[in-house]
């Protein structure tokens, strides 16, 4: 195992662990304030995860909000049924957007660099008109209100403070997931990251690990849109507009898409800069677009990765033996 | 019939608007790789130069479409400039450069113009009146307009030295540059010529339309369709598709209704692509 290994692992790994914060952060505060930064950093966090998985494969997928939707909705009518288990709810909330991942990948997952963007982008749009289009099933326009709250062994999870500790653990199970995945397929994602033409011609099934990680991203994504629609009580296309997308790629990228705690820190910014700045609205999206600019235009590792960068220059320097800025993080 | 004509006309007219905002998103895609997140900006930023400068200068509105698409493509230079040429090589960073851009421009606009549409009204008024269809005589000069400002980058692409040299530099940068062609001039000034196609675009049709800060989104959304349907970078391939997408968008308005329609045409969009990635041209006009 590399250095490099052994300190990616550590830094995903402390991520994972600095998100236990955000499960004990309601049992220790009443603080609506608090409270309502961290149920968005949750989901915030869950959904830049996958991206973050897509990214490992050298992929970037705008169909995030697609998968948030197909695993927030699935919650939804299975709660409204009356099947409110917490555990069963997040169970399909994963499993129903990877089953759906599976198919799609097996066509979108033949495109590469642009054209795997811009499909991604248009099964967005697709999956918008589709919630429109089916009223029965998914509400239309109206969505689906009312939606019962989780419960965990006969305790309804509805107390503001229950809400925000159900989506700090769906953000907990959506990191593990990533951790588990991005770390056990480390070797495959990578080598398929750097050169896939390489890596496919050493005889690795180059499409299974792709359609891993596709399914792996869509499960987490619909974690994410299941964390949403419970904390929200509503499920509503709103919720999964397509552009939707920019806000967690912008997670991704402020905070470096490199590693998992970029994906924390990232969110954890830009969310925390746009409840600083909501008595200004209209300027939010703004602030988004200067921070995205300015890093990628001066730090296009990220905040992590040219903070790791700088580290490791550091530490180079000290021993006597530089080593170039790779800003690759 | 008559709604077969009718739809026919509407599709041919929406056809043109198509064509002319995504030769431009394409045509930055084929000579500098970068796919433009901002294009639909530069959209909405024509419609309220020419808003501006009819409302608040009083000016005619034939005088601020010129003006309109002449000060977007000059935004679109400098934007150039400044922001992504030094990344040109880099297909993500300019997209989430653009992508960036966009996000400030729209931001710039609501707070200058407010969130809501502004009243921004098409200066002719009245229609063409045929057997069993009308055509506005809006969508005629729109459609017009458009059509000469095809045919203009038509020319400019394909007739002249400096087409010549944009287009030796989308099919071999290196062997272009070796050749003296110096793409410091090439990429400002073909950033700028299709910002300014965008913003003419804007300038025409949101009067049409609605002219509001987010009105870019739908636009970019359909310049997605369009240019991936004809092949990316191609040029030719972007106006043939921009008519298929207007006219599937017109009929299947009409007899399927609007989101059914729009969803039997992305279908569509993600079947051909799936078959033939590269478009229904057949020809990679540049690696993605």
């Amino acid at each position: 195992m590399t250095a490099d290994r052994h300190r990616d692992i550590k830094l995903d790994s402390w991520s994972v662990v600095s998100l236990l914060s955000l499960v004990v952060l309601p049992l220790v505060t009443t603080n609506p304030i608090v409270n309502s930064l961290a149920y968005q950093v949750a989901i915030g966090i869950s959904a830049a995860m996958a991206i973050y998985i897509m990214l490992r494969l050298g992929l970037l997928s705008f169909m995030v909000p697609a998968f948030m939707a197909v695993g927030g909705y699935a919650g939804a009518i299975l709660a409204k049924a009356g099947a409110t288990n917490l555990l069963l709810l997040m169970l399909v909330a994963f499993i129903v957007p990877a089953l759906a991942a599976i198919p799609l990948g097996a066509l979108v997952l033949r495109l590469k660099g642009i054209y795997f963007i811009f499909v991604t982008f248009l099964f967005n749009e697709m999956l918008q008109l589709i919630l429109f289009e089916t009223p029965s099933l998914t509400g239309g326009s109206n969505g689906i209100s009312a939606v019962p709250p989780a419960s965990f062994l006969g305790w309804s999870l509805d107390t503001p403070k229950a809400l925000v500790l159900v989506t700090g653990l769906v953000c907990l199970i959506a990191s593990v997931t990533t951790l588990m995945v991005t770390q056990y397929f480390r070797a495959e994602f990578t080598s398929i990251e750097e050169n896939e033409t390489l890596t496919e011609s050493l005889g690795v099934a180059v499409w299974k690990y792709r359609t891993i990680g596709f399914v792996a991203s869509s499960g987490v994504a619909g974690l994410a849109g299941f964390a949403l629609v419970n904390m929200l009580s509503t499920a509503h296309p709103s919720s999964f507009a397509s552009w939707s997308v920019n806000s967690y790629i912008a997670y991704a990228f402020v905070g470096g898409r490199g590693t998992m705690l970029g994906m924390v820190v990232g969110s954890l910014l830009l969310i925390a800069m746009t409840n600083e700045f909501a008595a200004y609205a209209q300027l939010s999206v703004g602030l988004y677009g200067i921070l995205l600019l300015v890093v990628m235009m001066a730090l296009p590792g990220g905040i992590v990765g040219t903070c790791i960068d700088y580290f490791e220059n550091f530490k180079a320097r000290s021993a006597g033996n530089l080593k170039p800025a790779t800003n690759e993080r | 019939m008559e709604s077969v004509i009718s739809a026919g006309v509407i599709g041919l007219s929406l056809g043109t608007q198509y064509a002319l905002i995504s030769i431009g998103f394409t045509l930055i895609f084929g000579i500098m790789g970068v796919v433009n997140f901002a294009h639909g900006g530069f959209y909405i930023l024509g419609g309220y130069f020419a808003f501006t400068l009819t409302h608040t200068f009083g000016l005619p509105f034939s005088v601020a479409l010129i003006l309109a698409a002449l000060a977007t493509g000059a935004v679109g230079c400098l934007i150039e400039i400044v922001f992504v040429e030094k990344y040109v090589a880099d297909h993500l960073a300019t997209m989430l450069i653009t992508l960036a851009i966009y996000q400030i421009m729209i931001t710039g606009i609501t707070l200058l113009y407010g969130a809501e549409p502004v009243q921004f009204r098409f200066p002719v008024k009245g229609s063409f009146h045929g057997s069993g269809f009308y055509i506005p005589y809006a969508s005629m000069i729109v459609s017009g307009v458009c059509a000469v400002a095809i045919i203009a980058v038509y020319y400019l692409v394909y007739k002249t030295r400096y087409g010549i040299a944009l287009r030796a530099m989308a099919d071999d940068g290196q062997v272009a540059r070796a050749q003296g062609i110096a793409p410091v001039m090439m990429f400002p000034l073909a950033f700028g010529i299709a910002t300014a196609l965008a913003g003419l675009t804007g300038a025409l049709v949101t009067p049409i339309l609605a002219l509001e800060p987010t009105g870019g989104e739908a636009v970019l959304g359909k310049a997605f369709i369009i240019v991936i349907l004809g092949g990316l970078g191609s040029i030719t391939g972007a106006m043939i598709s921009a008519f298929v997408v207007g006219l599937i968008e017109a009929y299947t308005s009409v007899y399927l209704g609007g989101s059914r329609g729009a969803l039997a045409l992305l279908a569509l969009v993600v079947l051909i692509l799936l078959v033939r990635p590269q478009g229904i041209l057949g020809t990679v006009a540049r690696r993605a």
